[in-house]
């Protein structure tokens, strides 16, 4: 995946991820034809919007797979000032961004809105006032278009982007999912059919990573700045808990290790000490890491599946990747993961799981609403048309 | 011409169609405000009603604020959507202007309000001038004056500027029911409050305006349209005021009152069944309760109050002074006839803040002491810089928990056998703001 970056005037970054193969694919077509997206009649092209966090994000996806463009307009700089994305500006911003996303991922697949079969968006889970703007841009252009209208869960998009790069992928596998929001080990039945085998008790992994980030004076992101640094320090100067939860052994905890963080942090403050922001970073980190792959590794030998993909923002941490990558290895499991371009809020995801929802007849009415807190698996249906 | 018009702006949503002067078809709904579900299946059941074919339109007009801030944002994307789609330009039309325009032929001065909360209103003063028509005698034709264009103010300025003007008014829009009474004592001119038909927000006027603005050519992209919520983002406001908290420090300027919580729904206005529940509950309320920051003269009495409460688990005096004398605390009481009936606290722990103390008095209970209280800190914290708030309470207190939902908490987890005589477990509530 390459990325084509822009900063524009207010501070919004404008990224167009190309992937590289697909665009060797359609040199070789002929680009310049009519159809230079090389779309046959049994192709399905979806126009796909995300907007549930500080990313504006638009894509059209051929077949579930093959990502013609992939536009993301990000806000992150922002919402850094305030340490943390501030959904009111995100919002706006969102307003704003999103015509030209969309614009642009129309004219970098060399297509228009009547080659489109089916409309794509994220409609939960985040922030509310981030989900609606996406989602009313959605229904307003299927309904003019006429067009189909499918509601896609957030998360079941970043389980999905392993899709894109990973063609020969497919149901049954284990999956883990981990962001700022997130922290679920979810076993993938079939497209669409998820089982929640584990997930956070308390904090998500990547809340953890941006508290103890802004503690130790790294700011914020946090993954990104802990992961850096914690290339410098030594992971076994600090020894801190990694919780296990008894009756349910797929479950995290984070909040412990965070506290116990904290509490390293202001004993070193009152006692006039100098910690080592390194150290405390790639200690923290070590203990997340161990965590997640040690759960995700569990899963795969009890459920007995040889397939283990890992998602969404902290699937793009480099200790996670090592670890992962190591112990699979160890233990026979194929192990997949998106670039980590894939692992941040995109829409080209959204459209990969917006086929399979396509395929199986999922049609969504006017009426959709964005749902905050929509609980991935068991998902939302009253929005449905034709219910 | 034909002009698709949109307005959730406020409580009402509405869609009308237009075609030169002949108003094809108006929907309007003023019934919780659930625009995101409603407005697409009124559109749609609007242009089956009249077989419109989308392609057909000229420009999509659309309320361009002020106004709720998510009912903007629902209307904005869906008119940028639908422009993108059908490839039309935008006629953004100012909120408060489209509501004036419901009086058409008004020679009164013309006062529309929405309720824009902070004990502000979203305003404008117009009025209408008649002209008569080329080689006609009688005929008038009528064009709205804009005295004061729309802007965001507090309900004693509107007034003090009608009042200047000193010529009868005609007040209108979702602010005139909250700040009635208010007005009543304000106003030193004569003034009536528009009928039910003209008083809100109103998609047809909405379009018979835009049919102006689309004669002088004033319309504009659809992606370079964004709404024009006249106020920034609580956090931009925020950091502005600790800006000038910066300066005003010198100046010896209490600008700490100035501080919320950084909570977006807060910018939503309150239905009318909720104002008036709101009303009905604060006349319960038995006797004054104010609710003030916690001082070292509070202590004793405070740590007698904790005693009685929670016995065992009861803060102690010591512990109290503490928790005074830090700068990363909140504490604040209720006193109520001289007498401290409540005492709540929040610590700040790296931007969230943990609610360490929530006590009432047992024979004060009920009277919404609680919620006033912890509603009082949850607007404090911010200016500690808290954005989220989290808590423990006994699973068995329902009041309590009651109390944290009311105020937006959310329980996230449970600590299992946590508390002891009787044991109990410690249910894990948050309130997050950004989401």
């Amino acid at each position: 995946m390459n990325i084509d970056k822009n900063v524009e005037d207010d501070g919004v970054i404008f990224m167009s991820i190309k992937d590289e193969e697909q665009n060797k694919d359609s040199a070789k077509e002929g680009a310049g034809d009519a159809k230079s997206c090389g779309k046959s009649d049994e192709d399905l092209l979806i126009l796909a919007i995300e907007s549930s966090c500080d990313e504006s994000a638009a894509a059209v996806v051929k077949n579930g797979r093959e990502v013609l463009s992939n536009i993301i307009s990000s806000q992150i700089a922002l919402h850094t000032v305030y340490g943390g994305v501030v959904p009111e500006i995100a919002s706006r911003k969102h307003v704003e961004k999103m015509n030209g996303c969309i614009r642009a991922a129309l004219s970098e697949a060399k297509v228009t809105l009547d080659d489109i079969d089916a409309v794509a968006v994220t409609y939960g889970p985040g922030l509310v006032g981030a989900l609606l703007v996406g989602v009313s841009e959605a229904k307003a252009i299927a309904f003019a278009t006429g067009k189909p209208l499918i509601g896609v869960h957030h998360i079941e998009g970043h389980i999905s982007a392993n899709f894109i790069e990973n063609k020969d992928l497919e149901p049954p596998f284990v999956c883990l999912v981990v962001s700022g929001g997130h922290s679920h080990l979810v076993v993938v039945k079939d497209y669409g059919v998820y089982e929640i085998i584990g997930q956070t008790r308390d904090d998500a992994a990547g809340e953890a990573f941006d508290k103890v980030a802004r503690a130790i004076g790294l700011g914020y992101p946090g993954g990104p700045k802990i992961d850096k640094a914690a290339k410098e320090g030594n992971p076994d100067a600090f020894s801190f808990p990694q919780a296990k939860i008894g009756d349910a052994e797929y479950d995290f905890s984070f909040s412990g290790l965070k506290s116990s963080v904290l509490n390293i942090i202001n004993q070193a403050k009152m006692q006039g000490q100098e910690l080592s922001q390194v150290d405390v970073a790639a200690s923290f980190q070590k203990a997340v890491v161990e965590v997640l792959v040690g759960h995700a590794i569990k899963a795969c030998k009890e459920y007995g599946y040889d397939k283990l993909a890992i998602a969404s923002g902290v699937a793009s941490n480099s200790g996670l990747r090592e670890l992962m990558e190591k112990e699979c290895a160890a233990n026979n499991i194929k192990f997949y993961r998106p670039s980590p371009v894939l692992c941040t809020d995109n829409a080209a995801m959204i459209g990969a799981a917006a086929y399979y929802e396509y395929k199986k007849g999922v049609r969504f009415g006017l009426d959709m609403n964005a749902v905050p807190n929509l609980p991935l698996g068991d998902r939302e249906r009253r929005f449905h048309a034709g219910k | 011409m034909k002009i698709l018009g949109i307005d959730t702006s406020g409580l009402v949503g509405a869609v009308a169609i237009a075609d030169g002067d002949l108003l094809l078809s108006q929907f309007s709904i003023q019934y919780k405000t659930t625009h995101s579900e409603i407005l697409m299946p009124m559109l749609d059941d609007v242009c089956k009603k009249i077989h419109l074919d989308l392609k057909s339109i000229d420009a999509i007009a659309v309320a361009k604020g002020p106004g709720s801030f998510t009912g903007l944002r629902i209307g904005s994307a869906t008119a940028k959507g639908l422009a993108l789609a059908l490839d039309k330009p935008i006629i953004p039309v100012p909120t408060v202007d489209g509501i004036a325009y419901n009086l058409y032929g008004v020679e009164k001065i013309i006062c529309p309000m929405m309720d824009a909360r902070r004990n502000q209103v979203y305003t404008g003063l117009y009025t209408f001038v008649a002209g008569t028509p080329e080689g006609k005698s009688l005929e008038r034709e009528f064009e709205m004056q804009i005295i004061h264009e729309q802007f965001a103010t507090s309900v004693e300025d509107i007034a003090a500027r009608i009042n200047e003007i000193g010529k009868p008014v005609v007040l209108l829009g979702d602010g005139v029911p909250v700040y009635r009474d208010q007005l009543d004592k304000l106003l030193k001119v004569p003034y009536s409050i528009a009928p039910m038909h003209q008083n809100r927000q109103n998609a047809a006027a909405l379009v018979s305006l835009a049919m102006q603005y689309a004669a002088e050519g004033r319309m504009v992209s659809a992606d370079e349209f964004a709404p024009d919520y006249l106020r920034l983002s609580q956090a931009e406001r925020e950091a502005k005021e600790k800006d000038s908290a910066g300066k005003a420090a010198n100046t010896g300027e209490d600008v700490k009152s100035g501080a919320r919580a950084g909570d977006s729904s807060r910018e939503e206005p309150l239905s009318e069944a909720e104002r008036e529940k709101k009303r009905r509950e604060a006349r319960k309320t038995p006797g004054i309760v104010r609710v003030r920051e916690m001082t070292a003269e509070d202590i004793e009495d405070a740590a007698l109050l904790e005693k009685t409460n929670l016995g065992k688990e009861a803060w102690t005096q010591k512990q109290l002074i503490d928790a005074l004398t830090r700068d990363d605390t909140i504490y604040l009481v209720a006193v109520k006839a001289g007498r401290i009936v409540g005492l709540c606290g929040v610590q700040n722990i790296s931007g969230e803040g943990e609610v360490t103390n929530v006590s009432v008095a047992r024979d004060c209970r009920g009277e919404g002491i609680g919620y006033k209280m912890v509603k009082q800190l949850l607007e404090r914290g911010a200016g500690l810089g808290i954005k989220d708030y989290t808590l423990e309470v006994r699973a068995a207190n329902e009041p309590a928990i009651h109390l944290y939902e009311r105020l937006g908490f959310k329980s996230e987890g449970v600590r299992p056998g946590f508390y002891d005589e009787p044991k109990d477990d410690a249910v894990i509530y948050w309130k997050r703001n950004n989401l």
